[in-house]
């Protein structure tokens, strides 16, 4: 079963609970809207703490400074990003029109004017009740993936997590502990990533900073406390990020000055951000104060070091820049864990939302309807292949190079379809399948038995149940 | 009962050189206070816990006394996670004694002062609330390789059960001039929940702060971001332990607007009103300062400020910092303490509500208004009952009486009173003795009814007020009920007969002897003879008839008058007996009610004392609260004139 017949299945599943409930106003409310998500790109919610720099990482995926977007009047209201052929923000109210403004730029982010005529006169109106933002915004990152800016966690809207945080302590432990829904294999969490955010920081800023952030994230995403409760951890600067996306000519020009100065004076003046502005350098002050808005010290200090260790043009820096960032990392494991797993998830969303329904409304019928969930849930390997691969990718899961690859294969990490499972060209017949995914069931039968380690066993049992599950489909 | 309570009020303040009767403004203003002033008022405030039986504040003060008189400056640095804290005590003696960066993080609270040769141990204490000064009881040291310090102290902290954890520190020795003054730095975990969530991190911070034995602390908050409401919270609740606060506005280097920050951060402890110095302050740049020899640097990175600061500080301990925290300390406990008596007092004026003894005087007086309603209502039902007795019984004997005459009517109707009178007679006699015996056998049973009916009036709270004895009907029916003599009647005699015929004959013989004699017989011919005969006989029959229904007619009457008689007699003494027993009823239950009266009013009378003597006591005791309450004061006041003046 592939992760679109899984999420096929929790269709079906949604429109017999449509019939079940059929004349419950909110129920059937409910399970449309749910339907319809089935279809729908994949809601990635990007959450976390105050000051962490959740927004900065929702533009450093977009990929321009969009984020944050404030109603005037009504801050700290969930926003979405949506693709759109321009850029429109439609202010959500409940009971009440949604309302459509153009954006103004602000610094950073956007800015969608307040209530002007319409609204005018209405005492009321504290922000409190906009129950979301939706921007539309032309990128082709979004096309696939809708971005959520929210500060809280508890949002069953987003399909996929990001949470944002600067040092991944108790209290974010807490609360990613606290957000877990779902039972069975429902309840691992496959749609948790966390990012360590703020990366250029670490170690002080040094220029090696961002190095030490990923060696921090590496040791975090392996630690059991921290793997039980997310499929990775990354470390991302999302300033660097962003100015490597959006980085223009002038800066790039900036900084090309800066670094061809005496190494001496550049060092003297990159060592607090009082004496890189009030120092004394043949770079305008102007320049040097918008540069470093724009990329932080630490970023000045990364980007000076890149341009004098080979990156010439504005197009060379912009690359090793957003590549330093993490972004490029964190983009893959995104793609790799959360857009290519979009079934997968939209359909662990559905079934959830469909388990929260069952157990807050009863009916006669219901009965069955969770049993069919129980069984859904209980039987879908696919949860468990996600886990896998986030295993493979984070090193929690040690196997050797080939197996590696030959185990991240079979468990979908190439494609869902038996034959890229097996790594054959996709028209290969299925009675030429069928050997192929017999030989990989016996090996990773010996696997089971064979891999040095308990996690490694463990992963194997999950390869061979992919194999099997392959050979049932062909046989 | 509260120890302060049970004697005198016994002074409490500054033995020394505060003398009672002077006011503690002008012996505070006395300048020749020595420098030990602040030990009498820590003294006095120890001394008013203990009278408040406080036993957990005092042995808090006496730990803080002997604090304060250590020639140590122990520096508690804390804040939230990544704020700096380690790096600023690396970067203040210029050594690697802290464990920073990757992300590690520091997991046991490390003491750094110092000594002559660099030394590391990582201490398990006996207890989690053990002292982590040396001189608090045993402890296990286990050292740690000076050459790789974070590395050894993570590794051996991971070693340890999980169990210590709340019972290990680092304890690191360098040889620093900085330290030689007395200073130790005492580098901590992050406070947990912040910097967006304070409660768990007050407590947190309370705890650090009595168990490490702080005399001052250093709040570390980063540069790019002001300080929270949050911090601000844990901030103000140091500043009730704490004289001075200092804020390490760490991280300047980095941040682009740091300045902005700051000012906005110290408008905030301003707006809260926490004496906090915020310091900006700049590790990166010192410890580049340092490696240079960079004194511009130096000065840049805000390290002198603090240096400066700590100095002076660990200078003026014994005086300037020990005044300030006792007048800190004393602020807080008599504020604590004043807390619980004014609850008190609270309590007690809530209590003089409700007191026993006044509930009580409340009571009765309700049971006396009670008794006298229950007074008036027994008393109308009484008379209401004996009226309706009364007419009652009369008209009950009155019935029983006419069906007895009746019946000697129809008596008299049919048979002849001279034949039947004896037996008639026997019979009215028991006829009419069975009408008077039923008669006050009812009476009786209805007296004793009306009894249980005024009694009923009564409350039921005061139990059985029967009568034991309801009197009777004393005479008896007998006397009432007399022999009827048999009524003067004609007797038919022989003689009356004989006359009565031969009247009656004598028309009979004339008649028949003149029609016989017209057949020319004599008058006097056996036919006329016969014909007196049959007219004789039927005058002697009807004559009899006559006189039998007079006879009738005068026994009716008689028997009538009779019954009559009796009925009155009778009903003479029912209605005595009514009127008897009225009157014992009345006796009785005027008694009952007079008995009540009696027991109530005493009973109010000892209420309304106990109330009074209750209020006394309690008046006494809330003014002997209030008293406490102002002596309170007067040793805060005392306490803040310790403090130094604003500005």
């Amino acid at each position: 079963m592939t992760g679109a017949a899984l999420a096929e299945r929790a269709g079906r599943l949604l429109d017999d609970a449509a019939s079940v409930f059929r004349g419950h106003e909110r129920a059937e409310a409910w399970l449309r809207r749910h339907r319809e998500r089935l279809a729908e790109p994949l809601r990635l919610a990007v959450t976390g703490p105050p000051g962490a720099g959740r927004s900065t990482v929702v533009s450093a995926l977009i990929g321009e400074d969009v984020a944050p977007v404030v109603v005037a009047g009504a801050p700290g209201a969930p926003v979405w990003f949506h693709d759109g052929p321009r850029p429109l923000a439609r202010v959500i109210r409940p009971a009440a029109p949604p309302w459509s403004a153009p954006m103004q730029r602000a610094t950073p982010g956007h800015v969608v004017a307040g209530p002007a005529e319409d609204w005018a006169g209405d005492e009321d109106w504290a922000g409190a009740e906009i129950s979301q933002v939706v921007v539309e915004w032309p990128c082709r990152a979004l096309r696939h993936t809708r971005l959520l800016d929210a500060g809280s966690l508890e949002t069953d809207d987003a399909d996929a997590t990001l949470y944002v945080t600067r040092h991944l302590g108790d209290d974010d432990l807490a609360t990613l502990q606290r957000a877990h829904l779902g039972r069975a294999t429902g309840a691992l969490p496959v749609h948790l990533m966390v990012v360590l955010s703020r990366a250029d920081e670490a170690a002080g800023g040094r220029p090696d900073a961002l190095l030490a952030a990923r060696r921090i994230a590496r040791r975090r995403r392996k630690e059991p406390q921290v793997a039980a409760l997310c499929q990775d951890v990354l470390a991302l600067s999302a300033q660097t990020a962003l100015a490597g996306r959006s980085l223009r000519e002038p800066e790039f020009a900036t900084v090309a000055a800066l670094a061809a100065l005496p190494r001496a004076d550049a060092d003297a003046a990159l060592l607090s951000t009082d004496r890189f502005t009030g120092a004394d350098l043949p770079v305008p002050v102007q320049q040097r104060a918008d540069l470093l808005r724009r990329l932080g010290l630490g970023g000045v200090r990364l980007a000076t070091t890149l341009v004098r260790t080979g990156s010439r043009n504005r197009a060379a820096l912009a690359a090793q820049l957003v590549r330093q960032s993490g972004l490029t990392e964190l983009q893959a494991s995104v793609g790799d864990l959360f857009t290519a797993r979009r079934d997968v998830l939209k359909a662990r969303t559905a079934l959830i939302g469909l388990d929260q329904l069952l157990r807050a409304e009863s009916r006669p019928q219901a009965a069955y309807l969770a049993a069919e969930l129980d069984r859904l849930v209980a039987g879908a390997h696919e949860f468990r292949e996600v886990r896998l691969l986030a295993a493979l990718r984070t090193g929690r899961v040690t196997l050797p190079a080939e197996l590696a690859v030959q185990a991240r294969r079979l468990a979908g990490g190439e494609g869902a379809a038996h034959a890229e499972r097996l790594g054959l060209p996709a028209e290969t017949p299925p009675e030429q399948l069928w050997p192929v995914a017999a030989e990989a069931a016996g090996r990773w039968h010996e696997q089971t038995r064979a891999a040095s380690t308990a996690a490694g066993r463990r992963a194997a049992e999950v390869v061979l149940r992919s194999c099997t599950a392959i050979l049932n489909d062909l046989g | 009962m509260q120890r302060w309570e049970a004697g005198p009020t016994a002074y409490a303040g500054p033995t020394s050189p505060v003398r009672p009767g002077r006011t503690e403004l002008g012996a505070l203003s006395a300048t020749a206070a020595p420098a030990s002033l602040w030990l009498d008022v820590l003294d006095a405030t120890i001394r008013t816990c203990q009278e408040h039986g406080r036993t957990d504040l005092v042995a808090w003060l006496w730990q803080r006394r002997a604090q304060l008189l250590h020639p140590h400056l122990r520096v508690l640095v804390v804040g939230a996670a990544g704020q700096g804290k380690s790096q600023l005590i690396n970067a203040l003696i210029n050594a690697p004694v802290c464990v920073v960066g990757e992300g590690r993080g520091t997991t046991v609270p490390t003491v750094v002062r110092h000594t002559e040769a660099p030394t590391a141990h990582l201490i398990v204490r006996a207890s989690p609330e053990a002292a982590w000064t040396p001189d608090a009881g045993p402890q296990e040291h286990i050292p740690l390789a000076l050459d790789r310090l974070a590395d050894a102290l993570t590794e051996t902290v991971a070693i340890q059960p999980a169990t210590m954890a709340g019972r290990l520190h680092a304890d690191v020795g360098v040889p620093r001039a900085l330290l030689a003054t007395g200073l130790q730095l005492i580098d901590t975990p992050p406070l947990p929940g912040l910097p967006t969530a304070a409660p768990a991190a007050v407590a947190r911070l309370r705890e650090l702060a009595t168990d490490s034995r702080a005399d001052l602390v250093l709040f570390a908050c980063e540069a790019g971001r002001e300080l929270s409401d949050a911090e601000v919270t844990v901030l103000a609740d140091l500043a009730r332990l704490f004289p001075s606060l200092v804020v390490a506005y760490t991280k300047t280097d980095y941040a682009a607007h740091w300045r902005r920050g700051l000012e906005a951060s110290r408008m905030r402890l301003v707006q809260a009103g926490v004496p906090a110095t915020v310091v900006p302050l700049s590790a990166t740049l010192r410890a580049r300062a340092v490696q240079t020899g960079d004194a511009a640097l130096n000065g840049e990175s805000g390290f002198p400020a603090l240096i400066g600061l700590l100095e002076a500080t660990v200078a003026a301990k014994p005086d300037g910092l020990a005044r300030a925290t006792v007048g800190v300390l004393g602020r807080t406990v008599t504020e604590r303490l004043a807390v619980v008596l004014r609850d008190d007092l609270d309590a007690q004026r809530a209590e003089s509500e409700t007191s026993h003894a006044v509930k009580r005087l409340h009571d009765t007086q309700r049971r006396l208004d009670e008794l006298r309603r229950c007074t008036t209502r027994w008393q109308t039902r009484l008379s209401d009952e004996v009226a309706d007795l009364m007419s009652d019984i009369e008209h009950d004997l009155r019935e029983r009486t006419r069906a007895v005459i009746a019946r000697a009517d129809e008596t008299f109707t049919d048979s002849d009173p001279l034949r039947v009178w004896d037996e008639f007679e026997q019979w009215l006699r028991e006829a009419l003795l069975e009408v008077a015996q039923t008669s006050l056998n009812w009476l009786g049973d209805r007296a004793e009814w009306l009894a249980r009916a005024v009694a009923a009036e009564f409350p039921p709270e005061l139990g059985d007020v029967l009568p034991t004895w309801v009197p009777g009907v004393q005479n008896d029916p007998n006397d009432r009920v007399t022999e009827l003599e048999s009524p003067q009647v004609e007797r038919f005699t022989m003689t009356q007969k004989l006359f009565t015929g031969l009247r009656g004959s004598y028309g009979g013989v004339l008649m028949v002897g003149l029609v016989t004699s017209l057949t020319g017989m004599s008058l006097i011919n056996p036919i006329s003879l016969s014909g007196g005969a049959l007219f004789g006989g039927k005058s002697i029959r009807e004559e009899g008839k006559s006189l039998l229904r007079r006879r009738q007619a005068a026994a009716r009457a008689t028997v009538r008058q009779h019954v009559d008689e009796i009925f009155v007699g009778l009903a003479k003494d029912t209605k005595d007996s009514v009127r008897r027993i009225q009157r014992a009823l009345r006796d009785h239950f005027t008694a009952v009610t007079e008995d009540l009266q009696e027991a109530i009013i005493e009973s109010l009378r000892s209420a309304k004392a106990d109330a009074e003597r209750e209020a006394a006591v309690r008046e006494g005791q809330a003014r002997r609260t209030e008293q406490e309450l102002i002596r309170l004061a007067g040793l805060q006041k005392q306490a803040l004139a310790l403090m130094p003046g604003p500005g």
